[in-house]
Formats: structure tokens, sequence, C-alpha cells
């Protein structure tokens, strides 16, 4: 699997800079502006980039009948994506972290776990439609994937804590658990479809 | 034994159906021919885990192939038609990546390799012209512990000179003990100066897997006048060509009579016959 991340990594160096000015930029407005919503959307932008951009390259350069027929397995090809996505959620939601602290006076805390939460179910969405599609199509796919969970993120934020009685705490303990097993039914999944494409 | 079994191997496309069944020996070339559509890439895509056969069986050393280790597998060194490696990295980039693939990687063979071939380690492979990436791609291949080459199209498009250079490579490295390599091109003026056996597939199926000098030595190609075809031995004729101003048959050199216009068979000729031409 190291060898798979350092492809991928060598693969989008040259955008590493962009996206990691970005994630500083996005959390700079969240403290300027007092609003965790710029923070909290770059992270999910910035991990899906990462991931569509390195399937992208492998689709051009054919890399996936290479890495194929190298022995690594199903479960060390798919996963590698998973660590790749996970990597640079990690980044955002450090950077956004930092933000957060800043302006967490204008902030519920929830407007921390709900936005982190996402970011890890919007990779577990992106990665099986990938697999699935392709870049291309699994782009388009992920862009309505991801327009219909940035409104969900907004208006839960919205309303949540009013509207449903449900206490802050009840909400994280049953969000962050949700998107662990939905994380990790996607990587079970991604490793099927990607079995059922070598037919 | 054999490095390699393909045991009715088969892989349905559609209404297509494919079907293999040849070997490639320890210490032997074997060349897979045929036209384009014949299957050729298919059982070298069944052989390296890229495609799932519907049926059939793979032996590696006597050893299934779906049942191989990872260490095992890696065992197989390939070069796909398309080379399949990153073009944003350079040489030393995809070095560090491979080493960390392959257990067996050996980064003083690789750096040797690319230094002999001329290429350059801090250019992108995107900056490569296609004979040099076939040359790194071959580098790749034979930088790690291998006991069989699985070559896929490796000279098509390239130039006369840089065809030489990898012929000689492979060559090389089927010199080695117990190594085998299994190649497939359309370029069979390569395969006649490399390969030891010829495996010719048509339409899905292997018509011919024989030792390439037994095959060369069996067949010639006859020009005759289409009038005498009614007289001939059918069993002597494997196929009749109707050319624009005469008609040539590929036929067994020692059942054929004297007296007859006849020129040493080629493995272009071969295939053009079983293609484009029919039975006496």
């Amino acid at each position: 699997m190291k060898g798979l991340l350092l492809k991928d990594l060598y693969n989008v160096r040259k955008q590493i800079l962009w996206y990691l000015a970005m994630i500083v930029i996005f959390c700079a407005v969240s403290v300027f502006v007092r609003n965790s919503a710029f923070g909290a959307t770059i992270g999910i932008l910035v991990t899906v980039s990462v991931l569509l951009t390195a399937f992208a390259y492998e689709e051009k350069d054919g890399w996936n009948r290479f890495v194929a027929a190298s022995g690594a397995g199903k479960w060390a090809i798919v996963g590698e994506k998973y660590l790749l996505g996970l990597i640079f959620a990690v980044l955002g939601i450090a950077a956004y972290l930092a933000a957060f602290i800043l302006i967490r006076d204008y902030c519920d805390w929830l407007d921390f776990v709900l936005p982190v939460c996402m970011q890890f179910l919007m990779f577990a969405v992106t990665l099986p439609l990938v697999i699935k599609f392709g870049t291309e199509r699994g782009r388009v796919y992920m862009i309505v994937a991801m327009i219909a969970m940035i409104v969900i993120l907004i208006f839960a934020l919205s309303l949540i804590p009013e509207a449903w009685g449900a206490t802050p705490q009840i909400i994280a303990a049953v969000s962050i658990p949700a998107t662990v097993a939905l994380a990790v039914a996607s990587y079970f999944i991604s490793v099927a479809i990607y079995d059922r494409k070598r037919c | 034994m054999n490095k390699l079994d393909i045991i009715n191997l088969t892989k349905r496309y559609g209404d297509f159906k494919e079907e293999a069944t040849f070997s490639v020996p320890c210490g032997a070339v074997v060349g897979l021919i045929g036209e384009n559509g014949a299957g050729k890439s298919t059982v070298i895509k069944s052989i390296l885990g890229i495609v799932r056969p519907d049926g059939g069986r793979i032996l590696f050393g006597g050893k299934e192939a779906d049942k191989l280790t990872r260490e095992e597998r890696q065992k197989i060194a390939y070069v796909l038609d398309d080379t399949g490696l990153p073009d944003e990295l350079t040489l030393k980039m995809l070095g560090t990546v491979l080493r960390n693939m392959f257990p067996t990687w050996n980064k003083g063979r690789f750096r040797s390799l690319i230094a002999s071939l001329g290429l350059p380690e801090s250019q992108p492979l995107k900056e490569f012209s296609k004979g040099m990436k076939m040359k790194a791609a071959i580098a790749v291949s034979l930088s790690y512990d291998s006991e069989l080459l699985i070559l896929d199209e490796p000279t098509s498009g390239l130039d006369p000179v840089v065809r030489d250079e990898i012929l000689g490579m492979i060559y090389d490295y089927v010199s080695g003990d117990g190594k085998a390599v299994l190649i497939s091109s359309h370029i069979t003026s390569d395969l006649e100066k490399l390969c030891d056996y010829i495996v010719y597939m048509h339409g899905g199926r292997v018509l011919l897997s024989e030792p390439k000098d037994e095959l060369l030595e069996k067949y010639a190609v006859y020009s005759v006048d289409k009038k005498i075809l009614p007289e001939l031995d059918r069993r002597a004729v494997v196929r009749v060509l109707e050319k624009e101003y005469r008609t040539e048959l590929l036929a067994y050199r020692e059942e054929m009579p004297q007296g007859f216009d006849m020129r040493p068979v080629r493995l272009d000729d071969i295939m053009l016959f079983y293609s484009k031409g029919v039975s006496l």
C-alpha cells in the first residue's frame, strides 16, 4: 500500500500546495467573517478533489491494469484510496479545528462535529461512485451527492437543536458512529465493485 | 515442467467466445501471434489477473494462478502494450514507488538498466517518446526477480534500432536459468528471430502451437495455376489464397509434389492464409 500511496502523492504533488493554500484561505475567511461554513466546506472539496485527480491520472495512464497485475490485491488497491482521502481529510480537519477554536464563541460545537462527519461521508460516497463509473461519470454523480450533502449540512446546522429537541450530545453520539459505520461499509462496497470490474 | 500452462482458457464477450490451450516451457520464448481481435491480449490479461476468465485453468509452475500468493504472483514480470506507468512521475520517483510494491525490487539493477538504455532519471515519463516509455517499462519488468516475462506488443510502433535493443534484452532475460518468455506481437519478423515456439490464435482459438523451426520447415507457399487445384491432394493443401494474378497455396512441403514454384513460409504467410484463405 505504501508504494500505491506514494504514486498518488507524486501524481498530485503539483496540486498539493494549491490544495493546502485553499484550506488555509477558506479557514482564514471563516475566522474573519466568524462563520464556520467556509472552513467546514473546504475540507470536503479538497478531499474529493484529491481523490478525483488521483483517479483521473490512473485512468489516463492505464495504471489500473499495471497494479492489478502486480499482485497488490484488491483490498490494498482500494484501501490505498481511502487512506489517501483520510490523509487529506485529516489535514482539512486540523485546519478547520484551528479556525474553529478561534471562532468558538460564535459557533456551536456541533458546527465542528457535523462537517467533519460530512467530510468522511463525502469520500465514503465518492469512492464507490468513481470506482464504479470512472472519473467522468463518477464526478457528475459525486457533484449531485455533494450538493445534496452541503444542503443537508446547512439545513441541519440551523434546525437540529431547536426543532428536533435532540441534545447536541445525542446528535454527536449518533452522527459519529454512523459516519464510521458508513465509511467502513463504503470500503467493502468499493472492494466488491472493484472485484466485479475484473470480469 | 512447463513454466506456464493454459488449459481450455475461455472468455466470452457477447456472442464471441475465446478458447485457448498452450504451454510455455522453461527456458523458451513463446510467440503469440494473431490478427487484431484474435484474443491474444485477453489471454495475457487473464494470465496477469487483469480480467477474470470464464473457464479453464492457468497454471504457473504447476500451481493454479488464482491461488498464487503475492510473492508467487510477482514472479511473473510483465510489459503491457500501453505500459501503464504513471506519466507524471520521473524514473527516480517510479523507482521509489516500485521499491515499495515489489519486495525483490533491485534498485541498483534498475538504475543500471535505465543508464544503459540512455533514459533520463529526472524527466517525467510524459516527456518520453514511445520507444523510451517502452524501454522504461522493460527496465521495470527486469528490475525485480521473476521467472516468467510476459510482453504484450512490446515493439509495436518502434523503429528497428529500438526494437533490436528490446529483443536483445528479452534474449538476455531468457538466457537465465529456468526463465521463460511469452511475447505477443504483430511484428512477426521479430518473433521469427527470437522465438522457440509459436502459438497462432485466430477467431478466439489457438490454431497452431508448435516449435517455430518445425513450423517454418513444415509448410511452404506455392504459386500455382488455379486450373490445377482440383488435381491436388486435399491433405497436402492447408489453405488457398486467390490473389490478383495468381493463386497461392499454403501446403505441407513433404506432401506436395515437386515442380511447383515454391518459397519458404514466413509467419506472416501463415496468418494471412488462415485469415484470408479458404480450404481446398
